[in-house]
């Protein structure tokens, strides 16, 4: 072994190697610089992957008493299993609260690679409609950068990645650069016809982070369908696989694993960040980490938490507080709203076997583009996920053969589900529970968030339009539902670190450094001004490849 | 080590080519992950992984095996109730020319499944099961266990269908809903035991299951007009 990595001064420390923290290592030790990559959960190989295993070899198939007892909140999560539950946290272990009237659930990896390991892998790009939404109808403030600044880094990220998808010449929705596309079952083309011969909107196939011919050494998809319990080919994008693999293989980045990082540590009198301080997180020692900067990628809540609990005589209420909006504004896409129906003139035949298309349909946001205007109920909109896919039919009626019968002849189902933007809101937040702290002694967060009345509207008006485009394809028996569901259900939270040019009005600048602190990057979700109603991962990593090439710019000019 | 990959274990009702594929593609695995390894380092050592905790599942373990157990005793029901529920879930779902829900161990499952559930789940359960015994004292002077198999379809068949309002009395009453204790007593019991059959390695076989997970790409619509039927 050479040197002690502790006793070395980094040019940058990372932390948190997920879907943001793969990307500033890889883009920051590629470019030469010394990278220590600071993860708190252990490391993860492939083997311990369980896509290929039937769920009949689980011994509760889904109902683990360990699950329900230790991931409560976790478990909410459709991805949280029986089969990779350990990769969740143990919310015995990292407690947070919230008041009784405003609950939150709060989903998160701790594991190296972080939730890009269970990820749903939608990757859609924001439009100027985003970034300048404010612009156009008069709500808080737009992005403090444009489409344009941005669409190099989206092409960079999704070129390495690996996207399928289908370009559609549609200004809500731009496109980019796409591997092939999945294609579309006889339900989705009936209902993409129909919806854009009716009304004029568009269905595509779900753009996805599923490489589907062999692409930078990794396997096509062999499509066998439950991507979030791992994928031995690695043909879904998760860092620890690429992004992860690539900063080590250049020599230049040093990973620490169970290394939980309690908060950022300062050199008072250059008022600058000098390194981290973390927790180990078996042996619950406490180490220093030193570095010329730190980029935080732990995610919007824990990035958030460190910088709170950061705080020094000179930021009092957290590190780079100096606007009083640090834990503010925080995020979620409203979820709730949806339709579902069947196609009852379609014949179903379902499988139980392979391909299993780990991917849907994606329906454009139609309300309030400049196309359309405004809606009189509500600003900004939503946009739809769904499928329509055979399925056997255990709802049947009837009892014996009969009913074995009928669960095989099936039914052709559809369904559209609705993502809408979230507002910005400062009375959305998050700050320390002076009475709280977790498993290793660290501070944990109290999250107050709620849903409003522009996000009630939206998923009733998601329920409505639904409806009538099930209605106008043909379906049948159509089923909705109108409510909002409880904010972080959607797992896209952003927000609390927010970026701007001003820094009374914002935390962080338009390339994500502190408008406090030179030194000091949180370059994952919590710089978002608006959430819009696009998965946000894909320009959370554009985000981070633009705010780390602004980085190694500024070492080469000797400015760090 | 490395879990048991459930297609090797299905193999052997498939023909010889079939093994030799599986085998191919375990050895392309097998040489993916020997890859990733060397790339990553000693940090990402199994040995590692293991100690800071793996689920069973990522071990390898294969949880079915507690149901073919031949020292196998219920973990919550006692003897009546998983008679009952054995009777019951063989009504339900019988042999046909696949085999039905007792070989499937269906109260096997459901057995342990409801003794890890909220005991207001197990008394619902329990209070399901105890209906069908009662009912059927009530009409037909005997346990469940005791009718014969045409009594018990007789017993069960009018719950397992939607009920409308009557024709006679609607007129009269068109909000007079019978709210059908029977019927959620029976969807309950039923949704499980549909559940716990189509769930295990028989009831996948059943639909259809070849016990491979790989069949190339999905192709999509392939038909040419509009209406796809
Ligand atoms: C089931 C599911 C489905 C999803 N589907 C989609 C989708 O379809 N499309 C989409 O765009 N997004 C989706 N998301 C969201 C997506 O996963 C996240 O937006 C993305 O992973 C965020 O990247 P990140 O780098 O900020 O955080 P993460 O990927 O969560 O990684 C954060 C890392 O930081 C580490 N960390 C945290 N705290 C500390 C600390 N104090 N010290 C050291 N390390 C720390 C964690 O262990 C973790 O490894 C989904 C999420 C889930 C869970
Ligand atoms: S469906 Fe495709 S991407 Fe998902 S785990 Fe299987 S092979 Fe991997």
């Amino acid at each position: 072994m050479a040197q002690d990595p502790l006793q070395q001064t980094y040019d940058a420390i990372v932390v948190g190697s997920g879907a943001t923290g793969g990307w500033a290592a890889k883009r920051l030790s590629e470019a030469g610089l010394k990278v220590a990559l600071l993860e708190a959960g252990r490391a993860v190989t492939g083997r311990e992957f369980t896509e290929h295993m039937p769920s009949f070899q689980l011994k509760y198939r889904n109902h683990s008493p360990e699950v329900m007892r230790t991931r409560p909140i976790q478990r909410q999560c459709y991805a949280c299993m029986e089969y990779n539950y350990e990769w969740f946290v143990n919310d015995l272990e990292n407690p947070y609260s919230t008041p009784p009237d405003r609950p939150f659930t709060w989903q998160r990896l701790r594991i190296l690679g972080g939730r890009s390991l269970v990820w749903g892998r939608q990757s859609y790009r924001l439009s100027d409609v985003d970034f300048k939404a404010a612009s156009r109808d008069g709500y808080d403030v737009d992005w403090p950068f444009s489409y344009s600044d941005l669409a190099p880094f989206y092409d960079i990220v999704e070129n390495y990645v690996g996207i399928s998808g289908a370009p559609e010449k549609n200004e809500m929705l731009p496109d980019g650069q796409f591997l092939p596309p999945m294609k579309m079952s006889c339900g989705e083309i009936r209902l993409r016809d129909s919806v854009k011969k009716t009304f004029g909107r568009t269905v595509t196939i779900g753009r996805t982070a599923i490489v589907t011919q062999p692409h930078n050494g990794r396997a096509p998809c062999h499509y066998c369908g439950p991507c979030e319990r791992g994928c031995m080919t690695y043909s879904y994008f998760s860092s620890p696989f690429t992004t992860v693999k690539d900063a080590l293989k250049t020599g230049n980045c040093t990973l620490i694993t169970d290394a939980i990082v309690s908060h950022v540590d300062m050199d008072v009198s250059a008022n600058k960040a000098r390194g981290v301080t973390f927790v180990n997180r078996t042996t619950k020692e406490t180490k220093h980490v030193r570095g010329k900067t730190v980029v935080l990628c732990a995610q919007a809540l824990e990035s958030t938490r460190i910088l709170l609990n950061s705080s020094t005589q000179e930021y009092p209420k957290g590190l780079g507080n100096s606007s009083g909006l640090l834990g503010h504004y925080l995020m979620d896409h409203v979820v709730g709203g949806s339709a579902s129906a069947t196609f009852e003139d379609m014949q179903a035949s379902p499988s139980a076997n392979p391909p299993h298309r780990p991917n849907g349909i994606y329906l454009v946001r139609f309300r309030n583009t400049p196309a359309e205007g405004k809606h009189p109920h509500f600003i900004r909109g939503y946009g739809f996920q769904g499928g329509s896919m055979p399925d056997f039919n255990m709802d049947a009626a009837g009892i014996g053969a009969d009913y074995k019968k009928a669960v095989k002849r099936g039914v052709y189902g559809v369904s559209l589900g609705a993502f809408g933007e979230s507002l910005a809101n400062l009375d959305n937040f998050c700050e320390i529970d002076p009475n709280l702290k977790d498993a290793w002694g660290i501070p944990a967060l109290r999250i107050s968030m709620a849903h409003g009345k522009n996000e009630a509207a939206l998923m009733r008006d998601a329920a409505i339009t639904g409806a009538e485009m099930l209605e106008a394809a043909g379906a049948k028996d159509i089923r909705l539902t109108t409510g909002t569901e409880m904010p972080g259900m959607a797992i896209h939270e952003v927000g609390t670190a927010r970026m701007g040019n001003d820094p009374k009005k914002s935390v962080l600048d338009p390339f994500c450094r502190s408008h406090d602190v030179s030194n000091l990057l949180v370059t994952d979700g919590s710089g978002f001004v608006s959430s819009a109603c696009q998965n946000p991962t894909l320009t959370m990593m554009a985000i981070t490849v633009r705010a780390c090439d602004h980085l190694v710019e500024r070492f080469k000019r000797n400015e760090v | 080590m490395d879990f048991p990959v459930q297609v090797t274990q299905a193999s052997s009702a498939h023909s010889q080519a079939h093994q030799t594929s599986l085998s191919r593609r375990d050895l392309i695995r097998a040489a993916l992950l020997s890859a990733a390894a060397s790339v990553l380092g000693p940090s990402f050592s199994l040995a590692q992984a293991i100690e800071s905790g793996l689920t069973p599942a990522a071990r390898g373990e294969d949880g079915a095996a507690y149901l073919t157990d031949p020292h196998w005793k219920a973990a919550f029901l006692n003897d009546h109730q998983n008679e009952t529920l054995i009777a019951l879930s063989d009504v339900i779902i019988p042999a046909t020319d696949t085999s039905g829900a007792k070989a499937a161990l269906v109260n096997r499952y459901l057995d342990l499944l409801i003794s890890v559930q909220p005991s207001e789940f197990q008394q619902e359960f329990l209070a399901a099961l105890k209906f069908i015994d009662s009912e059927s004292q009530a009409q037909l002077g005997k346990e469940f266990l005791e009718l014969s198999l045409e009594d018990q379809t007789w017993l069960l068949k009018p719950w397992a269908y939607t009920q409308q309002s009557s024709h006679w009395t609607e007129r009269n009453d068109p909000h007079a809903q019978p709210a059908d204790l029977a019927q959620q007593h029976f969807h309950r019991l039923k949704t499980l035991i549909a559940a716990a059959y189509y769930g295990s390695e028989i009831g996948q076989k059943e639909l259809g299951w070849d016990g491979e997970f790989t069949h190339g790409p999905y192709e999509g619509c392939e038909h040419s007009d509009a209406t796809h039927s």
